[in-house]
């Protein structure tokens, strides 16, 4: 077994000019956040289907094929998205996010890639009762829906990966995506310039250098999820550390 | 009981058939034609609609089904052919499963390396090794599975498999040689095939949890591994030692005596 990476993973220090790759990048929020991030960094998008993309843009089928290590070649930080793609079947998506991310992650490794961040989300959580404060530490509670299992499936990828310290991997289990425009918003909202920033953050905040989540949302009426603590350990060694994420004050 | 049982041309269905035929109607299923006299479907286990016909009028569902190798049909049968299969069972409203994997499904090499006295009952850590990867990650859409619905899963993990008579020799092989030890995770045949009766007679309700994992393996003397949870809930008993592996030789100049 290879040993952990040492607790500053070469990210840290590049700071901007990040080359990021990001995945389904047809889907709403990562073409979003390609767009966002190639404002300060060098950004490729990718995705199973061809797009006009505002970024570079390759296509690709996630295979495990010499073709994904090409993608990801020179590649600091990949950022891969768990959202099922709703045209697809319940077999593709859970084909996509259990084989292709396996792939991904295998070529990112092979290739060298610090780090791998996930996109993935609280309704992993949803099934505690709301009063609770549900923070990172509490077990996942995946139900068989297809769009949910896919999220917990894809950590369950990342995690084995990260154990065996093959790549340093930042889940951001993300709230629900709301428009600003939306009045009523759900308890575990989170808009898109919050969503921005946790992504941004993660490209090169100083972590674990294993696996590292963080839970994301916005400051929203009676949030259900608490976000930005610091994460410590029970020894009395490793610091504590945090993604440094605040979500926007709204009146 | 009527079982169906997916894979059953494997390395396993042919000693697990025997077992079972005498008390149970078999429908056996695999993606290669079989010569059987029990009913046979052909299945593709990547297929949800195959499996959800072929799981119709079934009591339970033995899942022996499994690619090691190739990347793209080791995530179909392994990983996505337990989504199918307890799709099926949801539909049919079957209420026991029995799984089947390797140990390292579950307690890969951050256990095996080091550990001792390792039992089933663990947070699963496979690792990325395909074959343990894609069968963790069906155990764990298995586990997700009955968490939420009135079915039961046993999962039952094996690893290296003996003919205790007929491999009693040297080969030469790290897996086992006569008087230089074994892989302290090996079970007979017939001991393995035993064990899915045991799990087809169980009562549901006795197990702690709608779903369980259960070490099949000989009683081994290294303590590396566990199956007390496996005699203990479901009574089996292993009933070959293969001590011939695990004692040196007693002749003069043979394999650990020179």
């Amino acid at each position: 077994m290879r040993e952990r990476p040492p607790r500053k993973v070469r990210i840290a220090a590049l700071g901007k000019d990040v080359r990021v790759l990001v995945t389904s990048a047809a889907a709403p929020l990562p073409q979003q956040l390609a767009q966002s991030l190639a404002e300060s960094h060098d950004v490729l998008g990718t995705d199973t289907k061809e797009i006009s993309s505002e970024v570079d843009f390759v296509r690709s089928e996630l295979d495990h094929t010499p073709a994904t290590n090409e993608l990801v070649r020179g590649v600091d930080v990949i950022v891969h998205s768990g959202a099922v793609d709703p045209a697809a079947s319940v077999s593709e998506q859970l084909d996509f996010q259990m084989r292709c991310t396996y792939n991904l992650l295998w070529a990112a490794a092979e290739e060298q890639v610090p780090r791998f961040i996930y996109l993935s989300s609280l309704s992993l959580m949803h099934g505690y009762d709301e009063g609770l404060a549900v923070t990172e530490r509490w077990k996942p509670l995946p139900t068989i829906e297809p769009a949910v299992l896919c999220y917990h499936l894809g950590e369950y990828v990342c995690r084995e990966f990260a154990r065996e310290g093959k790549i340093n991997v930042v889940v951001l289990r993300l709230g629900e995506l709301t428009d600003e425009s939306n009045a009523s918003p759900s308890r575990s909202a989170l808009y898109l310039d919050d969503a921005l920033q946790a992504v941004e953050k993660a490209l090169t905040a100083e972590l674990s250098g294993w696996l590292d989540i963080f839970h994301i949302q916005s400051s929203v009426p009676n949030a259900r999820y608490l976000t930005g603590q610091p994460w410590w350990s029970a020894d009395d060694v490793s610091p504590s550390f945090s993604l440094g994420y605040q979500p926007r004050a709204r009146s | 009981m009527n079982v169906l049982i997916l894979g059953a041309n494997g390395m396993l269905g042919p000693h697990v058939v025997p077992a079972l035929e005498a008390r149970h109607r078999l429908r056996l299923s695999d993606i290669n034609d079989l010569d059987t006299p029990h009913e046979y479907l052909k299945v593709d286990v990547a297929d949800v609609d195959q499996v959800i016909a072929a799981a119709e009028g079934m009591d339970a569902i033995i899942n022996l089904s499994v690619l090691r190798t190739d990347r793209k049909l080791a995530f179909d049968v392994s990983a996505r052919g337990c989504y199918n299969m307890m799709t099926a069972a949801l539909q049919h409203g079957i209420r026991r499963i029995i799984n089947t994997g390797p140990f390292y499904a579950i307690t890969g090499p951050t256990y095996e390396r080091f550990d001792h006295l390792i039992g089933p009952d663990v947070p699963p850590q496979p690792g990325t090794f395909l074959y343990a990867h894609t069968k963790s990650l069906g155990h764990e859409i298995t586990r997700v599975f009955a968490e939420h619905h009135d079915v039961y899963v046993m999962n039952l993990l094996f690893y290296m498999f003996l003919d205790a008579e007929e491999q009693a020799s040297e080969s030469g092989s790290p897996i086992a040689n006569l008087g230089h030890d074994l892989v302290p995770f090996t079970v007979s045949w017939r001991d393995a095939a035993t064990c899915f009766g045991n799990a087809l007679d169980i009562e549901l309700e006795r197990l702690p949890s709608r779903c369980e994992v259960f070490f099949v393996s000989a009683d081994l003397p290294h303590q590396k591994f566990s199956n007390d949870k496996a005699r203990r809930l479901l009574g089996w008993e292993p009933q070959d030692k293969l001590d011939q592996f695990w004692k040196k030789t007693a002749s003069p100049g043979a394999p650990g005596n020179g």
